[in-house]
C-alpha cells in the first residue's frame, strides 16, 4: 500500500462511533487532565450508555452480547467523564461481571467461555475500580499459572504450557494482580524471570515488541511493556532510549503514530504514547495541547469517537461489505482491496477491523471473501500461518483475536479461512477445530456459541459447517442441517435464530449458506417473501422485519448477496460470519 | 368495536411503552414514529414492544405477513392493528 493510500484512505467510512476508540480518547484526555475540553461530554456518556444490555453488561455494538471487554471500556470511560455527564453505573454491571467468574479463579469474556487474561483483567478492574468490590482469592492461583517456561506470561494457563508469552498478557496479568492487591500482596510469579523477559522485548532502537521473534517495535507493545514493568516497580533497560523512541512517533500535527513507517496518527497511538510517557515519568506538558486537539478531531456526530478524522476513518468490514455488494467500479475496487490488504499489523498477519488494531478472524474472512489477497499466494499463506501458529487456542477453537477465548463465530470463520487458504498448517489446525466444536454441543445436533451457552440456529449451523470444513463430520451432518432448518423456519418467510417466530437477516443468510454447503434444496419463494419484508425504501435491508430503516452496510451487503443468490445466475453466497 | 374500546386499547398500548421507556412516552404524539420519538427504540426494543402487545392482548403476530414495521411504527397504527385483531378473534 502506498503512503498516499494510507494517508487519504481508499476504504469506506461507516461514520459510526466505536467503543474502543471512545474509551481510548476519553482515557487519553483523562490522563492529560483535559476531559474538561470535551465540547459535549453528555453526548459521549449517551453513546456509552447505549451499549448497555438488559443483563447489566455492555456490548461492543448495539445488538451484540455483553462481554467483559465492552463492560470495562464503557464503565471506565463513563467514570472518566466530568461529573454530571456520566451514565448510571451500578450493581447491574457488577452482577453481570460476577456471572463471568470461572471456578478456576479467572474470568471469561462472557458467561460459559473459558477464562483468559484479557477478560480477567477487564473483570478485575471493573469489580475493584468501578464497583468497589474484591475479586475471589482463587484469582491469584490462576494468575500464577500464567508464567511460561521462558519467564513471560501467557493468555491462559493452557497457553503457558505451550510457551506462548506476550507483552500484552504480561500487562493484563500484572495489572489484575496490582489492582486486586494494591500492588502490596505477594507476587504470584518469579519476579526475576518475568522482569527479564519483559526487558528483553526492548530493541536497540528503544521500542518494544509483543513477543520473542517479532521484528518491528510498536507503540502498543511499548506501552504495555513499560506499564507492566512500572507495576513491578521496574524500568526498561534503556528508559531514555524508550522515551526517545516514543517521542519519535509524534508527528508535527499533534499526535502519535503506531510504528516506524506507518504515517497515520490515530487514537490508540495517542492513548499508547501518552500512557507510556506517563508510566515512564516523562513530561507531557509540551505535547498536551496538540494531542488534545488531535484526539478531539476524532469525534463523530454520534457523540463518541472513531480512530482518526471521521471522514477518513475507513474500516475493513464496511469496505468489504461494499466490495461484496458490488458497489465499486473500476479503479475504486482495486484501490479498496489494496487498502484492505494494508490493514495488517507488523508481526501479525491477519486483517484487522481498523488500521493499527489487532488482527481479527471475522474481519479476515470478510476481507478474503471480498477478494483481498486473491493474487497473493504469500499473503494467503501468511494468514494461514497466523491462524495455525499464533491464535488457535489450546482447546482447538478460535477467539476474535489472539489470546481471546474461543467462540463458535470465530471458530467457524477460521475454518472457512483455513479451507480457503489451504496448506499443511491449515490441515493440522482444521483437525483441532472438531474438539472445540464438541464442547459447544448442548444436545445431539444442537450447538451454542460458547460452551454452556444456549443453542441457536446460527451457532448450530456454524458448528456443522466448521465440522464439515475440518472433516470432523460423521456423515449425518446434512440431515442435521435439514432438521435444524426445519425447526427454525418461520412460516411467513426467513429463519429465526431462536424458535421459529422472529426471522432475521443474519440467520436467514446463515441458513442459505448452510443449505448450499450441504447440498440441500430450499424454497426460493420463502426467501423472496422474507427479503421483501426487510427491504427498505432506499434499496437497503433491515436486520429484521421490525425495522423500517437499513441496518447499515453489513445488512445491505447480506441482503444484496441473497438477492444475487436468487438471480438467474445464482451467485454463490460467501460464507460470512458476523455474530 | 366501539370508540371507547379503541381508546382503551390505546391506553393499554401506551402503558406498555411507558413500562419500557418511562415518562418520555407521556408526551408522545399518537402518530409519532416510535423509532424517532423514543431514544433507544432499536430492533430489540421493537421486538420487545411487539411481544408485549401480543401478551397484553393474547394473540400472535405474523412477523413477515403482517408488515410489522408499518403497524408497530406508531401508537395509533398499533392500536388500529390491535383493534382489527381483537375483532377478528371475536368474529
Amino acid at each position: 500500500m502506498t503512503y498516499d493510500m494510507r494517508q487519504g484512505s481508499s476504504g469506506v467510512v461507516s461514520g459510526d462511533s466505536d467503543l474502543w476508540c471512545t474509551y481510548a480518547a476519553v482515557r487519553t484526555l483523562s490522563w492529560l487532565e483535559r476531559t474538561g475540553d470535551l465540547p459535549s461530554p453528555e453526548t459521549v456518556g449517551g453513546f456509552l450508555a447505549s451499549r448497555q444490555n438488559s443483563d447489566g453488561g455492555y456490548a461492543w455494538s448495539a445488538g451484540m452480547s455483553s462481554d467483559a471487554w465492552a463492560t470495562y471500556y464503557c464503565t471506565q470511560a463513563m467514570a472518566d467523564l466530568p461529573d454530571g455527564s456520566r451514565g448510571a453505573v451500578g450493581s447491574p454491571s457488577s452482577a453481570w461481571v460476577w456471572g463471568t467468574a470461572h471456578e478456576d479463579g479467572g474470568f471469561a469474556m462472557m458467561p460459559g467461555q473459558s477464562s483468559d487474561v484479557w477478560a480477567t483483567y477487564y473483570a478485575v478492574r471493573t469489580l475493584v475500580e468501578i464497583c468497589g468490590e474484591r475479586p475471589p482469592e482463587a484469582l491469584f492461583d490462576w494468575l500464577a499459572a500464567l508464567q511460561a517456561e521462558d519467564g513471560g506470561l501467557a493468555w491462559s494457563p493452557a497457553h503457558a504450557k505451550d510457551g506462548a508469552s506476550d507483552a500484552r498478557a504480561c500487562y493484563y496479568a500484572i495489572t489484575a494482580w496490582s489492582t486486586a492487591t494494591g500492588g502490596q500482596g505477594p507476587l504470584p510469579w518469579d519476579r526475576e524471570r518475568l522482569t527479564g523477559w519483559l526487558r528483553d522485548r526492548q530493541s536497540a532502537a528503544g521500542g518494544f515488541t509483543f513477543q520473542a521473534g517479532d521484528g518491528t517495535d510498536c507503540l502498543w507493545a511499548t506501552f504495555r511493556a513499560v506499564s507492566a514493568l512500572r507495576r513491578l516497580d521496574e524500568n526498561p533497560r534503556d528508559a531514555e532510549g524508550c522515551v526517545a523512541w516514543i517521542r519519535d512517533r509524534l508527528l508535527p500535527g499533534g499526535s502519535f503514530t503506531r510504528w516506524p513507517g506507518y504515517p497515520v496518527p490515530d487514537v490508540w497511538a495517542a492513548f499508547c504514547g501518552v500512557g507510556a510517557l506517563r508510566e515512564l515519568g516523562a513530561g507531557l506538558a509540551d505535547i498536551a495541547d496538540p494531542v488534545v486537539e488531535a484526539v478531539l478531531s476524532f469525534r463523530t456526530g454520534q457523540g463518541g469517537f472513531t480512530y482518526r478524522t471521521p471522514g477518513l476513518a475507513s474500516d475493513v468490514l464496511t469496505t468489504s461489505a461494499h466490495l461484496l455488494a458490488g458497489h465499486f467500479s473500476g479503479g475504486g475496487e482495486r484501490d479498496a482491496l489494496r487498502w484492505v490488504e494494508g490493514c495488517v499489523m507488523p508481526n501479525e498477519h491477519g486483517v484487522m477491523y481498523m488500521p493499527g488494531r489487532g488482527s481479527e478472524v471475522r474481519c479476515t474472512l470478510w476481507a478474503l471473501s471480498a477478494g483481498a489477497f486473491q493474487d497473493d499466494a504469500q499473503g494467503r499463506a501468511r494468514i494461514a500461518d497466523w491462524l495455525a501458529s499464533s491464535i488457535q487456542n489450546p482447546d482447538g477453537g478460535f477467539g476474535y483475536w489472539e489470546g481471546r477465548a474461543s467462540d463458535m463465530v470465530s471458530t467457524s470463520a477460521a475454518a472457512e479461512i483455513l479451507h480457503r487458504t489451504g496448506g499443511s498448517p491449515a490441515a493440522a489446525s482444521l483437525r483441532g477445530i472438531a474438539a472445540y466444536v464438541a464442547t459447544c454441543e448442548t444436545a445431539p445436533g444442537q450447538y451454542a456459541n460458547v460452551p454452556g451457552g444456549r443453542p441457536t440456529l446460527r451457532a448450530t449451523l456454524q458448528a456443522l459447517r466448521a465440522l464439515h470444513r475440518s472433516d470432523g463430520s460423521d456423515g449425518s451432518d446434512g440431515a442435521r442441517v435439514g432438521d435444524v432448518l426445519a425447526r427454525h423456519r418461520v412460516r411467513g418467510g426467513g429463519f429465526a435464530n431462536e424458535g421459529n417466530r422472529v426471522p432475521d437477516l443474519l440467520s436467514t443468510y446463515e441458513a442459505v449458506v448452510a443449505a448450499d454447503t450441504f447440498g440441500l434444496e430450499w424454497d426460493t419463494g420463502h426467501l423472496t417473501k422474507f427479503l421483501d419484508s426487510v427491504r427498505t425504501a432506499d434499496a437497503g435491508f433491515a436486520w429484521t422485519p421490525l425495522m423500517a430503516t437499513s441496518g447499515g452496510p453489513l445488512a445491505d451487503c447480506l441482503g444484496r448477496r441473497l438477492e444475487l443468490r436468487l438471480s438467474p445466475a445464482q451467485h454463490a453466497l460467501p460464507p460470512l460470519a458476523l455474530s | 368495536m366501539h370508540t371507547a374500546d379503541q381508546t382503551e386499547i390505546s391506553t393499554r398500548v401506551l402503558a406498555l411503552l411507558e413500562k419500557r421507556f418511562g415518562d418520555t412516552v407521556l408526551s408522545l404524539a399518537p402518530d409519532a414514529d416510535l423509532s424517532d420519538a423514543l431514544p433507544g427504540f432499536d430492533s430489540l426494543a421493537a421486538l420487545e414492544y411487539v411481544t408485549a402487545v401480543e401478551s397484553e392482548f393474547d394473540f400472535e403476530v405474523d412477523f413477515v405477513g403482517d408488515d410489522v414495521r408499518y403497524w408497530f411504527s406508531t401508537l395509533v397504527r398499533t392500536s388500529e392493528y390491535v383493534r382489527e385483531r381483537v375483532e377478528d378473534q371475536a368474529a
